[in-house]
């Protein structure tokens, strides 16, 4: 039964460490990554995660020191707090570079965060001999080990996930606005840098909760991409939190689900090879597909989606300014003598400088609404397309009038900006410019302007 | 001179000043002419590739850090992981024999993996940018960890050796060949030509971006250029310093220089200087720890390490120069 597999990884007790331990974490880490996104400091917490790399070390090589190499809650905990000051201690040396050496941002976040790692690698290549068991442990750090997570693991990465939820529940008001209005929150009176530091140590905690799911090299992952997922479908703060948050943990157990069920599918197929698919990077890859489907995909913001709609709305000015033109002429008609061969295919084609494609399709769709019909000249209005092309044609004139009469723009420049603005117009707008400009006869180029029809 | 390792390797023993003084006899020797019997010792293949990637480096990164580039060779570093592993796939297809942990790739293939690596890195992100409307920050960070996950996923299931994704991050500077020394001085001849004949175009789409697009240079291109270099420099240092201390060349001695002077070229000079003297005292160092204390350190750490006691010590300086400069305000 498929839908009783997905919930195997909650009841087995091995499975069930690594997919709860892994989802809270993500969820954590997505939280934070909202603000640090909105921030446009979504790279800062790539520094910190190898910025916690030498603490990492050092506090697993003092708890081996101490005879607790054993205890894996200690450890846990030993290696948070170590991980924890190491990270702090690059914020402060990115800080300092920043503000008083006048470094470059991004610089100064590459070189703390090499001249950290550094020094934790320099610390591991010792421990590798000196205290291979904990170098061994502690080497899940670098690209996340969720396969040996257990229960008590789970208790200290939720109590500390359910920490930053709290934290951020609590100081909503003040994170939001100095997110989105600095100045503002200075002008009233707010402590910005508190709640700066507030927000870091939030993300130095997010990190240190996160890099034993997928390590220290693959943490601002977590941080950016649940954000950017997120923000493609929100457009309030609150709701931004909430979807990151479950885009997250979604991350986290898909991972986990694709990365066991895939080392089983390759075992039986390759049993002599022992192949497996490592846990963090499949984790990170689920959350980076995500963001890619809604960076593409999302209903307002998708990229695909605004190509579509671009596509289309250039589409639907085509077929109004075929309309416009065949009435501009048949109008011209009545009063000059009869011209043949002006509504065909060629003459449209070369007036509207379109592909002959989408001539093609265009003209389809207005015989097919009603609005033209063949005849053995090309193509003419029907009485419902004589009434749409005169809305068009007036709503153009009557934009020209406002631009012209009402904001004093001269009447040579006005045809482009009608020309564009004629698509757009809706009805009420309509009715507005015509009380505005009090029903107008004609436009700045003295051409009449057709009355208002109900359509 | 062959490239054996000697079973007695002439520095085991000796302390930081020995050290130099070994190697100022061996080269000594090399000069005046008794090279027939002379083979290389390990630790001096290792200063020969870890001077010449702190040179590669170096200079390149004063380009990086003053066009504010440093975060794309950041994820340029990373992506590397995934071009050396479609090279491997694409030459050597899904073997199934076992694998050792260093994959023997010839040198065209990993320079046109690395050149494929970093425009597509690149493009990437300015897609993303650009085309997707995502913030540069936002997509840097997303481009280069999906490619990086791909590269570790790709690795481990090929090499079913879970620790290649430690060693493509630390390196390993004890098994390095005089094959990887002869492709960072290539890489370096390489650069040193690149940058010296469009120093000029190098330097104004750095300073003045606008005015080169006014006389008709293309800063577009020249970044291409520098990452495309970038990406052989972080291949060729690839096996020996692992891909996150390469960065650490790239924005150290540009960051040690900029405290101590301000012009152009005096910058990339005293840069290189920087880079290549950290490396030989790291290589020293790592001989001496080894011998007075008997502890083993990796020696692209302790380069790392004496990157940044210089750096302190060149803050101290520019801030004492400052305290103590006549006051003529």
């Amino acid at each position: 039964m498929m839908v009783a597999e997905l919930f195997t990884p909650f009841l087995d007790p091995v499975l069930r460490g690594p997919t709860i331990g892994c989802m809270l974490m993500c969820f954590a880490a997505a939280l934070v990554g909202v603000f640090s996104l909105l921030r446009r400091q979504a790279l800062i917490g790539e520094a910190l995660s190898h910025a916690a790399y030498p603490g990492v070390i050092a506090s697993a090589v003092a708890a081996a020191w101490l005879g607790f190499e054993a205890d894996e809650t200690v450890l846990a905990l030993a290696i948070a707090l170590g991980g924890g000051a190491s990270a702090l201690m690059g914020l402060w040396c990115i800080q300092l570079l920043e503000r008083k050496l006048a470094v470059s941002s991004d610089a100064a976040l590459c070189f703390i965060l090499a001249i950290f790692f550094g020094f934790g690698i320099t610390l591991a290549s010792n421990a590798q001999f000196s205290y291979p068991l904990i170098y061994r442990s502690v080497q899940a750090y670098l690209y996340g080990q969720a396969a040996t997570m257990t229960d008590s693991h789970i208790m200290l990465y939720g109590i500390l996930a359910f920490v930053v939820a709290a934290v951020i529940a609590l100081f909503f008001k003040e994170l939001q606005l100095v997110t989105f209005d600095r100045a503002f929150a200075m002008t009233l009176g707010l402590p910005c840098r508190t709640i700066d530091t507030i927000f870091f140590l939030l993300l130095v905690a997010s990190i240190v909760i996160g890099i034993r799911a997928v390590g220290v090299v693959l943490m601002s992952a977590m941080l950016i991409a649940p954000a950017v997922t997120a923000r493609q479908f929100c457009k309030n703060l609150r709701s931004m939190l909430l979807l990151a948050g479950a885009s997250g943990a979604f991350s986290g157990y898909l991972g986990n689900y694709l990365s066991s069920a895939i080392s089983e599918i390759l075992a039986t197929a390759y049993p002599s090879q022992r192949l497996s698919m490592p846990t963090g990077p499949a984790i990170v890859v689920v959350a980076a597909a995500l963001a890619l489907f809604s960076l593409l995909f999302a209903p307002e913001r998708g990229a695909l989606i605004r190509l579509i709609r671009a596509i289309l709305f250039r589409y639907r000015c085509l077929c109004e300014n075929i309309l416009k033109g065949i009435w501009k002429k048949e109008n011209k008609k009545e009063t000059l003598p009869h011209y043949t061969d002006e509504f065909s295919f060629k003459v449209l084609k070369s007036e509207h400088l379109c592909s002959a494609f989408s001539l093609y399709l265009a003209l389809l769709q207005l015989v097919y609404n009603g609005w033209l019909q063949r005849a053995p000249g090309g193509f003419h209005l029907t009485a419902g397309g004589k009434i749409k092309a005169a809305r068009i044609i007036r709503v153009h004139r009557l934009w020209e009038v406002y631009l012209a009469d009402y904001l004093g723009v001269g009447a040579e420049r006005v045809h482009l900006s009608a020309e564009e603005m004629e698509h757009v117009l809706t009805p009420e707008l309509e009715k507005e410019l015509t009380l505005l400009l009090d029903n107008p006869h004609h436009d700045p180029h003295h051409q009449l302007i057709p009355p208002h029809t109900i359509l | 001179m062959q490239c054996l390792l000697l079973q007695i390797n002439p520095y085991s023993g000796a302390t930081f000043f020995q050290f130099f003084l070994v190697l100022a006899a061996r080269l000594w020797q090399c000069i005046s002419g008794q090279s027939e019997n002379l083979v290389l010792a390990s630790d001096e293949i290792q200063l020969i590739v870890l001077v010449g990637v702190a040179l590669c480096c170096s200079l390149l990164g004063v380009f990086l850090v003053l066009r504010r580039m440093t975060m794309l060779a950041n994820a340029l570093s990373h992506t590397i992981l995934l071009g050396i592993v479609l090279a491997f796939l694409a030459t050597q297809g899904m073997s199934t024999a076992d694998h050792t942990t260093y994959i023997p790739l010839n040198i065209t293939t990993l320079l046109l993996a690395a050149l494929l690596t970093g425009v597509l890195t690149t493009f990437l992100t300015q897609f993303l940018v650009s085309s997707i409307r995502l913030q540069e920050d936002a997509s840097t960070g997303l481009v280069f960890t999906a490619l990086f996950a791909l590269g570790i996923i790709l690795v481990t299931l090929l090499t079913r050796n879970a620790h290649i994704g430690t060693e493509a991050v630390m390196g390993n500077a004890d098994a390095l060949q005089l094959s990887d020394g002869k492709l960072i001085w290539l890489l370096f001849a390489f650069n040193i030509v690149v940058i010296g004949l469009f120093f000029k175009e190098y330097t104004i789409t750095t300073f003045d971006p606008a005015l080169a697009v006014a006389l008709g240079i293309s800063p577009t291109l020249f970044s291409y250029l520098l990452m495309v270099q970038v990406s052989g420099s972080v291949i060729g240092a690839f096996r020996a310093v692992g891909v996150l201390m390469v960065l650490a060349l790239l924005t150290g001695p540009p960051l040690i220089a900029r405290q101590l002077c301000c012009r152009i070229k005096p910058l990339c000079w005293i840069s290189m200087a920087v880079g290549a003297f950290c490396a030989v005292v790291g290589v020293a160092l790592a001989r001496h720890l080894l011998s007075a204390a008997g502890l083993a350190f990796s020696t692209a750490g302790l380069i790392v390490c004496v990157l940044a006691a210089l750096f302190l010590l060149t803050v101290l300086y520019s801030f004492l120069r400052l305290q103590y400069q006549p006051q003529s305000e």
